[in-house]
């Protein structure tokens, strides 16, 4: 029930709208750059949001996102790049669409399966976040620590090439967010002696330079690189054979419905994220199809598949965090940078305590999937010319002046613009040797509140760490940990 | 042969496990709490600790592979390492110039290391982008801006 009031509260303000409305458009364009994700947009618009209003910053970044996530599709069908690495499961089949002058219909397909996917997604986090937030409330801090233990593992160990780089990517942010006072004995740590170290790193400065200046970096290497488009999809001939029929989209339905409780079920768990949904969904997809061998080559079922899976991540990712302060995803663990700024305290006692702004923000959520779906619809051929029109050799450069103003006035302080500097030219180097930044920024977000649970435990403790062995649920999450990386191992060596 | 065994796992393994002896060397100069217990520094020696294994696996790995692998070269190295001073120095200069000459210089620059070359575009660049961020962040939000310690020219323009 608390939905619906929180569908009022955003459909009688009209600022609000007009926010996710701008989210909608500004995550569309920037997925639909190629080498521009919807976190980077995020960490770099997340100062912006500081003088907003907690529930319009919070829905603005959160659409963004899910919008982000679907307008990688444009580029992976129009232009033969992903936008997001998520979509470039949607390149396999957009692409050959493409060059046989479908790519309107690609389009179309894959709005309306990201559509179906992500109210999948929403509505499932709807009805199930409270109960999970429930489930949450009863875990002490022992079983809270080895939720943590079990999110760095998977995080560390299930995405990227290498297991080790991976675990320690993860280590690296731990580090990280050791720098500073101790929070319960005010102890210096890792500061040697400088002042501004003291205060520790800042969340946002870390993630401008991490995903925004590093991608600047990035761009270096590919810049002169023109983006080309194989069909003109703006012409009167294009439109014609470009119409989307009922009898072309029914038998993509099953893979969309199959593929949305896969990006659903996969959102849940922290750090895999929508690039391994939509693989999943594709190969599965794949495997079931009546038409395999058009697989590949240009099935429309095959853009259907991973487009819904990649955005039904979108709402199930975000459970995690509002339910026991673990990011999913990098676009989660960057709100947690909005909950902290706005005083809002994530975890269980969020639905305690700002329920409304909660069901607010899914409200919100829910109204953004239907203006990107529109938008999307009848639009994306518009957006796929306007990024043609961009040239990324001025964009990046601009991108690069706003990394610096963006971090700076995240605190007013810059040393925040030199720790900036430093993610950027760390996160590029991490990129090039395939260490893991969504698994080094996530594990700073948690490494807080995982020493915080740890340190308690022991106090609770008369065992010392066997606590963590005694209590059945603890051990039980230490062990998913434990096996996650056994079977990741596995996986690799075969 | 030694030479052949020097790859990049090798090479990487051996600064993460450097980095975390180095780590774990700092975390004992944390001071234990006052009954003894090793409170805060109990995360930073399992950070670093976790850090110099997977560094020592990741060399060990390196080893392992024998034969050297394929060195990844990359003609962009010295663009890349360009834009890192650039960054640097620009926000050396706004802490001694302030904000809108350290922009004015490091507009154009950075459209020059993305190959714009255009006189106009990057004067107009020089002029444009510390107005236009200005006006957005320190007028439109706020936010205070970064004062330059010798110079700084809102003192001249009174702070418009």
């Amino acid at each position: 029930m608390e939905i619906f009031a929180g569908l009022a509260a955003v459909l009688t303000d009209p600022i609000l709208i007009f926010y996710v409305l701008l989210a909608a458009v500004v995550g569309m364009v920037v997925g639909a750059i190629p080498g521009l994700t919807a976190s980077a947009a995020i960490a770099m618009l997340l100062p912006i949001t500081f003088y907003m209003e907690p529930l319009a910053a919070l829905a603005f970044l959160y659409v963004i996102g899910k919008s982000g996530r679907y307008g990688g599709s444009i580029a992976a069908i129009l232009f033969n790049t992903p936008g997001t690495a998520a979509s470039a499961a949607t390149q396999l089949d957009g692409y050959p669409l493409s060059r046989r002058g479908l790519s309107s219909k690609a389009m179309k397909v894959a709005t309306i399966s990201s559509v179906i996917g992500d109210f999948t997604g929403e509505v499932l986090l709807i009805v199930g976040v409270g109960l999970i937030a429930a489930i949450a409330l009863k875990l002490g801090p022992p079983e809270l620590f080895a939720v943590y233990f079990a999110a760095f593992v998977v995080i560390g160990s299930v995405i990227g090439k290498s297991i080790l780089k991976g675990l320690a990517s993860a280590a690296l942010g731990v580090l990280i967010q050791m720098i500073g006072l101790d929070p319960i004995s005010s102890e210096e740590r890792f500061t040697f002696g400088n002042f501004d170290l003291t205060n520790g790193i800042s969340l946002v400065p870390l993630m401008i330079g991490i995903f925004v200046l590093g991608e600047v970096f990035a761009q270096l290497e590919v810049r002169g690189k023109k983006t080309e488009i194989v069909d003109e999809p703006g012409t009167a001939d294009s439109r014609a054979r470009n119409r989307l029929t009922w009898a072309e989209y029914k038998p993509c339905l099953p893979h969309v419905v199959r593929s949305s409780f896969i990006g659903a079920f996969i959102g849940m768990l922290p750090g895999l994220g929508s690039a391994i949904a939509a693989f999943v969904a594709y190969g599965e997809g794949k495997r079931r199809a009546k038409n395999p061998e058009e697989w590949g080559k240009g099935a429309l079922e095959g853009v259907a598949a991973p487009e819904a899976a990649n955005n039904a991540v979108s709402g199930p990712s975000m459970a995690p965090l509002l339910t026991l302060g673990i990011p999913g995803s990098t676009i989660g663990a960057i709100l947690v940078g909005v909950f902290l700024i706005h005083g809002i305290q994530i975890g269980p006692t969020l639905f305690l305590t700002s329920k409304e702004l909660v069901y607010s923000l899914f409200a919100a959520g829910l109204l953004g999937i239907v203006f990107y779906g529109l938008i999307g619809y009848y639009g994306a051929s518009f957006v796929g010319r306007f990024i043609l029109k961009i040239p990324t050799d001025v964009l990046y450069p601009v991108i690069f002046l706003t990394a610096f103003v963006a971090a700076y006035s995240s605190r007013g302080n810059l040393f925040d613009v030199y720790v900036m500097v430093a993610a950027g030219f760390g996160g590029w180097v991490m990129r090039k040797l395939d260490f893991n930044p969504a698994a080094f920024v996530i594990s700073f977000v948690l490494a807080g509140g995982a020493e915080e649970a740890f340190r308690q435990s022991l106090l609770l403790s008369d065992d010392g760490a066997l606590i963590f062995i005694t209590r059945p649920v603890a051990l039980g999450f230490i062990l998913l940990g434990i096996g996650a990386v056994f079977f990741r191992a596995r996986s690799l060596n075969r | 042969m030694i030479s052949a065994r020097v790859n990049s796992a090798t090479v990487v393994g051996g600064a993460l496990a450097l980095f975390g002896a180095t780590a774990i060397a700092a975390s004992f100069g944390i001071n234990p709490d006052p009954d003894g217990g090793w409170g805060a520094r109990t995360f930073p020696l399992v950070g670093s600790g976790a850090l110099l294994l997977l560094g020592l696996l990741e060399a060990r790995k390196g080893l392992g592979a024998g034969a050297a692998t394929t060195r990844q070269t990359t003609n962009s190295l010295p663009s890349v390492l360009a834009l890192l001073l650039l960054s640097l120095a620009y926000v050396w200069v706004i802490s001694k110039l302030g904000y809108l000459i350290g922009t004015g210089l490091a507009a154009p620059l950075a459209l020059w290391l993305f190959s714009i070359r255009n006189p106009f575009g990057m004067v107009a660049a020089a002029i444009v982008c510390p107005a236009v961020y200005h006006a957005v962040f320190f007028i439109g939000l706020g936010v205070f801006p970064p004062l330059g310690e010798w110079f700084d020219l809102l003192d001249v323009i009174q702070g418009y």
